[in-house]
């Protein structure tokens, strides 16, 4: 008991002092305090090969594997990383919980507006995961909302949720699925009849589960490639901008492709884009 | 921080979408709960040890494990088994049966508070023992229950934000994608604590007046 409230003080304190730093000092205090404590918060997801957590818990996955090198070079020995929700991410970020995400969230226009963008970082198309032989002959989201019966699976809060939902699926037929082997779970039972996630993470996934009746469709048609980048708090401006100058770096003398290549995702799609152009895009 | 009234009205629909979902869980599961509690009351008193000692057995399972895992398991397990239950049947049977092993314990007491000696005349009367429990052990034993079935049943109703984790689109559900895309939490949340309170205040009103009207029969 004495421990829980001793424990409740201290987290209490760190919140405090967490929301005094973000408010108090705008400009480099932010860089000065995480090198200060040895550690930078990131929200992370899970999901292969933009995030994962390995049976031992280490964390691994493209983003965090970047972060980590970034953070690294700018005085950050280590990243705390904890599993979110991808909706639960920005709030997060918000409120305080961790100080960048580093998890494959996309870069969509009212994404830039609440966060602090990194220039890009990993890219990828969408894809869906079907039966064998794509017995519904789904090739966009909008043919998803032709078919009046068609359920999809997509993580809440995720971009395929919302291009979902401007494809124009209603509402009850886009099933917000918690985790992607509940979404494979869930399309092998005949719950939904396709589950959409990044190209990537979909090929992990179908590879792991190891089932020969499902297969892969992908790029979704009509749909764009999306680059995320690490999102940080918006008064974390500084921050942000200091990350950007070792992405750059990083980038330039090729590291940036052999930690991101081995994941499958193109450094090429990353560099012949911007922030700018991802943010404008819809 | 800041509270928005205009987010707050954009997002009354969906909410009240939400909530009609778990208003109909909880009656669902609450007659789940009354049937299969009423029925594992009455098999745990069965004169076969097998019958009676199984029951007891399998209620202290359900009772001893987590509503969330038994929920996990009737939704993603099931499936492997070929039962496929829609999110929300499998919701009101989890929570149903959950809650039954909780108001077959209610049902034992009433039934054991019943005297003995309307057992023997109901035996010394010549009736069967359907004839006796319809006739003379339940209408006895049912009314001082109420009250502490209505209890579960206020109880069952907070639980329901856990069905939010098989995808029933109940109130918690809809607050949650609400704030996924929106990045606000504190409209939404406020206003889930707010339409539970509102409801668990209008039925504690009701419980009162439950406890007034059956708890005191000796008078």
């Amino acid at each position: 008991m004495r421990m829980k409230v001793l424990m409740t003080a201290v987290s209490l304190s760190a919140l405090f002092s967490v929301a005094a730093g973000t408010h108090a000092m705008a400009d480099d205090g932010k860089l000065e305090e995480l090198k200060e404590q040895g550690f930078v918060r990131i929200a992370i997801a899970n999901e292969p090969p933009f995030t994962a957590v390995g049976a031992d818990g280490k964390v691994s996955g493209a983003a965090p594997d970047v972060a980590r090198v970034i953070f690294e070079r700018m005085g950050v020995k280590e990243v705390v990383a904890s599993i979110s929700e991808y909706g639960a991410m920005i709030p997060g970020l918000q409120a305080g919980r961790h100080d960048a995400i580093t998890a494959g969230l996309f870069m969509k226009p009212e994404r830039c507006n609440a966060v602090a963008y990194s220039e890009p970082v990993l890219c990828d198309a969408e894809a869906f995961a079907v039966k064998k032989g794509n017995p519904l002959k789904f090739a966009s989201y909008k043919d998803i909302a032709d078919n009046p019966d068609a359920k999809i699976g997509a993580p809440g809060g995720g971009t395929e949720e919302k291009l979902a939902l401007e494809a124009g699926v209603p509402r009850d037929r886009v099933i917000v699925v918690p985790d992607g082997q509940s979404g494979i779970k869930m399309l092998q039972d005949g719950r939904i009849d396709v589950y959409s996630l990044p190209v990537l993470s979909i090929h992990d996934l179908v590879k792991k589960a190891n089932d020969t009746n499902l297969e892969v469709v992908a790029p979704v048609q009509g749909a764009p490639v999306y680059c995320d980048g690490a999102a940080f708090h918006k008064d974390d401006v500084a921050l942000r901008d200091a990350f950007d100058v070792e992405l750059k770096k990083l980038k330039e003398s090729g590291e940036f492709a052999k930690l991101i290549e081995p994941y499958g995702f193109s450094a090429a799609a990353a560099i012949s884009t911007s922030r700018d152009k991802q943010c404008a895009a819809q | 921080m800041e509270w928005d009234w205009a987010f707050v009205w954009q997002i009354m629909p969906t909410l009240l979408e939400g909530f009609k979902i778990t208003i109909l869980a909880t009656v669902l599961g609450a007659a789940v709960a009354a049937v299969v509690g009423l029925l594992l009351a009455i098999m745990r008193r069965s004169p076969i040890p097998a019958v009676s000692r199984t029951v007891g057995f399998v209620s202290e399972f359900i009772r001893g494990t987590p509503l969330l895992v038994q929920l996990y398991f009737i939704f993603y397990v099931l499936p492997d088994i070929g039962i496929r239950l829609s999110p929300l049947v499998a919701g009101v049977i989890g929570i149903g049966i959950h809650y039954a092993t909780y108001t077959a314990e209610v049902y034992r007491a009433g039934i054991e508070n019943v005297p003995r000696g309307q057992w023997e005349a109901a035996k010394a009367a010549n009736l069967t023992t359907p004839q006796t429990w319809v006739h003379v052990i339940l209408p006895q034993a049912l009314p001082p229950m109420i009250p502490a079935l209505a209890n579960y049943f206020i109880a069952m109703f907070k639980e329901t934000p856990l069905l939010s984790a098989i995808t029933v689109l109940e109130l918690m559900n809809q607050a949650k994608s609400i704030a996924n895309s929106n990045y606000r939490y504190i409209e939404p949340m406020t206003l889930v604590g707010i339409f539970f309170l509102v409801i668990s205040l209008i039925s504690v009103v009701g419980l009162r007046w439950l406890e007034e009207r059956y708890a005191r029969m000796d008078d």
